[in-house]
């Protein structure tokens, strides 16, 4: 039972005692991990060695069945419902694994959760984080490397797509179990481009073209604006990674941890400047922090166009089939943006991590479960109900999706953009402890960079800097309290 | 009537007209919205519905899959403990206060007082801690720890601001009436219930409805000391109107439903409301 | 002796509660500051004054307190000035007045949240009816623009206390003797004289506990912030409370930081509070 945190005397006693603790783990149960917390030489993937007893897969056999655990996840709307589906398949073929499903309404309250539960130890046994996560998770030292658990299982990656693997990759070592990718696309009106003169089947794909694009749909009447813009710090990430760049130093974080970050260069000045100017010139119109603002846009005719995460393909064509927006044919393609033969849109989504704190036999259960969500038929089902791209390519030769990508050929869009993207450093995107949310770290200092330009017509070289500014402070002072 | 004052009697009512329209704007388009079709949001148009369009559904969604029927539920609870604890608290140590002596009772009641300096604000993390150790406890801790009705009410069950109201009330009861009660023989405790609490009640229910009001508007504590099993309605108000934007009615209707409890209480309690929400503020 | 023990007896739910829940609490929330919380669990680290100092002097914390200030003094003046002319304006013995006075009452039905939640669909760059008539369409929407986004938390803040301050300033407007503002009016005294040489001196009590009070609550405003902006575009909207709330229970949290700001956050309201119990005193002197 942990110590009631009453007396700050005994408290005062504890710290006499155990002098500086800059991050020594004061629970007994994680017995394992300090060795593997990114300290492996860098270098290329195979070089690391990770120790399989950190994935204790055989406790399985020998526990009492069935094991239970708990999976927090951040899945909503559509996606939640499939996610429930499968885990009930799961639980229903078999009885050596019980999972116990937790939602939380967003992934940053689903890191809060878990970081909160850090010094409580209210801790899930599978925990899935999104791919900004990756560095915090490792230096939580909480998580069981996937390769641990690969070795040990003898689990074959071969089938798993190579990038996504990659993506999960530091210092040579694999953290994390792959599950739900996703990349951002382009959503645009069929029916707007068509009454604009515009082919709809030939979206733009450079920014050169969505500006041209834009303007032509502003000068026939047909909407307002071009494209709507939700305030996010994720689009100059993939803009980088597409012109085959790192975006912080270090190998993009991934050969040593990273100290600054490298998008403030020509490329980054680039982007900001086509942004501020495609706002002030009344073709991009900027829809703030919410998440549909950017899609309710479109009917609203205030649009044409928008980039968003494939992620959100299921919800967005389930909202778009109701009654009110039928004035929209909803297409998807390719994200526009810089085209280089180096780069590539990032993994975006989420993935699993196995939480080393639960027993032996817990942990064993959680790397069953991410075996089962990774694997060829779960993927199929999952990609055709929510529009996730799956991990595998099998999964794409199989039911359902194989029928779902002939009904709807808009799911496969992410799909094929993510195999034509290069696999290296800059596509495998950026690993920072505070890669951030809206109102901190990283990607809050480049929120509010983004809308100063857009509200406040802050000049872009300005806005880079800030950015720039509030991104490496906030990195040092992470790397700092990290020790 | 001359033909000024008829002016005169014109512009104030307009005046009045002009600032109540404004004032109720935003609550008319609460009501108006939360019974329009989706379709009609986007055209902004949304100022009246026409009784043949309003869709009544959006209360039943708001209720059912947005849970507000449940969350209204859990704010029943977590309000009634917390007004009967400082009620009940106050009543208490008001009647010691005024009614009895004992050594340190000045300082105590300064101590009632100084709670008041206390921002919840500035506690409320240190709070979570305890609640949530509080979850350990044997035999109590399932009612008493993090995400349960006791951990919601612990923190709130006393006040300073009620032990000083009834107080208040407490001594300014005439001393011949205790004098009497003493002659016919009035333990404490029949001098409480038959006397005390009787003429106090003006201010006991001020208090009740100051803690009513207090405990049903909280938003933090419920905020972080729990989840969607035990949420109460502000907090759950939160929740349904997330990414709602095709579903504004259903937001509203919630709203709606939010507020008809302290509507029902305005109207029927207003007298004891104003008492209550001035208390301390005016003479008498 | 059997009376003092009563006595405590009484006294003491009370005081389990306040000892558990705000005395204790007080006190190790000051404990707190004087450790650096390691990121992950684990001990913390002893560092004496230094986190105070270091989070005092630094800008996020500055930023907080400017705009918890600035805050305040923008919600409390206006919202009683307001209060203050509803009151006036409904104190008229008019026909119907009655139902004037209890639309003016109407938002004590409301809490700060509903109020928030409305005004969050009302400020909606693609919904709202608040969009369409400031002409913001097109533009960066209100919440989002570090222009305006404090704007529009003050003004709900002070939509939502107008029906309280509305119930108590009329109440206080009940105890000016409509005798003395018929003798002014004989006196040939305009409205605005009778207004600011009879009616606002009588006011002035209520006034005053207004204030403090309404000082008190505006430093404790949280719902309004959580809802309508989490801190604001860019920090713009980030008072005490919500700073504290972010720091304490962030990614990852921070106990000790949060700590530093929630013992300046009690000075303040501490100054105010010794205001608000003189006064208090002073009425209860008054009574008795």
């Amino acid at each position: 039972m942990r110590p009631m945190r009453w007396l700050p005397l005994v408290l005062a006693v504890a710290l006499v005692a155990g002098g500086c603790g800059g991050g020594d783990d004061d629970d007994d149960t994680s017995t394992d991990d300090t060795s593997t917390d990114g300290t492996a030489a860098s270098g290329d993937d195979d070089a690391a060695e990770v120790d399989p007893s950190l994935c204790p897969v055989d406790a399985l056999t020998d526990a009492d069945k069935p094991v239970e655990i708990e999976y927090w996840h951040a899945m909503t709307r559509a996606n939640e419902e499939e996610l429930i589906r499968l885990t009930d398949e799961f639980n229903a073929s078999q009885s050596d694994v019980r999972v116990t499903l937790s939602a939380s309404p967003s992934y940053p309250e689903n890191l809060t959760r878990y970081t909160a539960g850090l010094s409580t130890d209210e801790l899930p046994d599978l925990y899935q984080g999104e791919e900004t996560n990756l560095q915090l998770l490792i230096d939580s030292q909480s998580i069981v490397p996937a390769a641990a658990c690969i070795a040990a299982a003898d689990y074959d990656t071969s089938g798993i797509i190579e990038r996504v693997l990659t993506r999960y990759t530091v210092e040579g070592i694999q953290y994390a179990m792959p599950f739900n990718v996703s990349n951002p696309i382009l959503y645009y009106n069929k029916t707007a481009f068509t009454a604009a003169g515009l082919d709809p089947e030939a979206p733009p794909t450079t920014l050169e073209e969505v500006r041209e694009t834009s303007q032509a749909i502003v000068d026939s009447g047909v909407a307002t604006h071009g494209i709507s813009f939700k305030t996010d710090a994720w689009f100059t990430e993939q803009w980088m990674a597409k012109a085959g760049e790192e975006y912080v130093n270090n190998g993009n974080g991934r050969d040593a941890r990273a100290t600054a970050v490298a998008f403030d260069n020509e490329t980054g000045l680039a982007l900001y400047t086509w942004l501020s100017d495609m706002e002030k010139d009344g073709l991009l119109v900027s829809t703030g922090t919410g998440d549909l603002e950017h899609y309710v846009a479109i009917p609203n005719n205030e649009s044409a166009m928008t980039i968003d995460s494939s992620a959100a393909l299921g919800t967005i064509f389930q909202l778009f089939d109701q009654g009110q927006y039928a004035n929209v044919d909803l297409g998807a393609a390719p994200m526009p943006g810089p085209a280089s033969a180096d780069g590539g849109v990032l993994v975006g989504g989420a993935s699993n991590y196995v939480v080393n704190r639960s027993s032996d036999a817990e942990q064993a259960a959680a790397w069953k479960f991410a075996e089962f969500l990774a694997d060829e038929q779960t993927q199929s089902e999952w990609a055709a109900a929510t529009g996730y791209i799956p991990i595998r390519e099998a999964s794409t030769t199989i039911s359902p999706l194989v029928e779902r990508w002939v009904e709807q050929p808009e799911l496969k869009v992410a799909y094929d953009q993510l195999l034509a993207g290069a696999d290296n450093l800059a596509t495998a995107g950026p690993v920072l402890g505070p890669a951030g949310a809206r109102g901190e770290g990283m990607r809050g200092a480049v929120i509010d960079a983004i809308a100063a330009m857009f509200a406040e017509g802050l000049p872009p070289e300005d806005a880079l800097a800030q950015a720039t500014e509030g991104s490496n402070e906030a990195i040092e002072d992470y790397n700092d309290r990290v020790g | 009537m001359s033909g000024r004052r008829w002016y005169r009697t014109a512009g104030r009512y307009a005046t009045l007209t002009v600032l109540a329209l404004m004032f109720v704007f935003p609550l008319y388009m609460m009501v108006v919205n939360s019974l329009l079709p989706p379709e009609q949001l986007l055209k902004k148009a949304n100022f009246w519905v026409s009784p043949g369009d309003a869709l009544w559904g959006g209360y039943s969604t708001a209720w059912n899959d947005g849970h507000i029927g449940e969350y209204l539920g859990n704010s029943v609870v977590v309000t009634t403990l917390i007004v009967a604890g400082q009620v009940v608290t106050a009543v208490l140590a008001a009647y010691a206060f005024a009614f009895l002596d004992f050594p340190l009772k000045r300082t105590l009641f300064v101590v009632f007082l100084t709670t008041m300096m206390i921002p919840f604000e500035v506690v409320f993390f240190v709070n979570l801690d305890t609640i949530t150790d509080f979850g350990d406890l044997p035999l109590v801790g399932d009612y008493v720890g993090f995400d349960t009705y006791g951990g919601l009410a612990l923190p709130f069950l006393a006040t300073g601001f009620g032990a000083f109201l009834v107080r208040q009330a407490f001594l300014s009861l005439p001393r011949d009436l205790r004098d009497a009660a003493a002659l016919d023989g009035y333990g404490h405790f029949r001098f409480l219930t038959r006397v005390a609490i009787p003429l106090a009640r003006p201010s006991i229910a001020a208090l009740g409805l100051f803690a009513f009001f207090g405990a049903w508007n909280q938003y933090l504590w419920p905020l972080v000391a729990s989840t969607e099993d035990h949420r109460t309605v502000q907090v759950g108000l939160g929740f349904v109107s997330e990414g709602s934007v095709d579903q504004v009615n259903v937001a509203f209707a919630a709203l709606v439903l939010a507020s008809i409890p302290l509507f029902v209480l305005l109207i029927v309690f207003q007298k004891q409301l104003v008492r209550g929400l001035t208390a301390g503020a005016v003479k008498g | 002796m059997r009376e003092a023990l009563l006595g405590y007896a009484l006294v003491l739910p009370a005081l389990l509660v306040f000892g558990t829940f705000i005395f204790y609490p007080f006190v190790r929330t000051a404990w707190l500051g004087l450790f650096e919380q390691p990121l992950f669990g684990g001990d913390s680290t002893w560092v004496g004054l230094d986190q105070y100092l270091d989070e005092w002097r630094s800008d996020d914390f500055r930023n907080s307190l400017f705009v918890t200030v600035k805050f305040a003094v923008f919600t409390v003046p206006v919202g009683i000035s307001l209060g203050v002319l509803l009151a006036v304006v409904g104190h008229q013995r008019l026909r119907g007045i009655g139902v004037y006075r209890t639309i003016f009452s109407s938002t004590v039905a409301t809490s700060i949240a509903v109020a928030s939640v409305l005004f969050f669909t009302l400020f909606n760059q693609q919904l709202g009816v608040l969009t369409k008539l400031l002409n913001r369409e097109g533009e960066t929407p209100v919440l989002d623009d570090p222009r305006l986004a404090f704007i529009a938390v003050c003004g709900v803040t002070i939509w939502q206390n107008l029906g309280l301050s509305f119930i108590v300033i009329s109440a206080g407007l009940q105890a000016v003797p409509d005798e003395l503002l018929e003798a002014a009016r004989v006196d040939g005294a305009g409205a605005f004289r009778r207004f600011f040489r009879v009616t606002m001196p009588l006011l002035s009590p209520t006034l005053l506990f207004a204030v403090v009070v309404g000082s008190i609550l505006a430093f404790q405003a949280f719902a309004q912030v959580d809802l309508l902006t989490e801190g604001g575009p860019g920090d713009r909207t980030n008072v005490l409370t919500y700073a504290i709330k972010t720091t304490a229970l962030g990614n990852p949290p921070d106990q000790g930081a949060a700590a530093a700001y929630a013992m300046a956050l009690f000075a303040i309201t501490l100054l105010l509070t010794v205001v608000q119990l003189r006064f208090l005193e002073r009425r209860v002197t008054y009574e008795r």
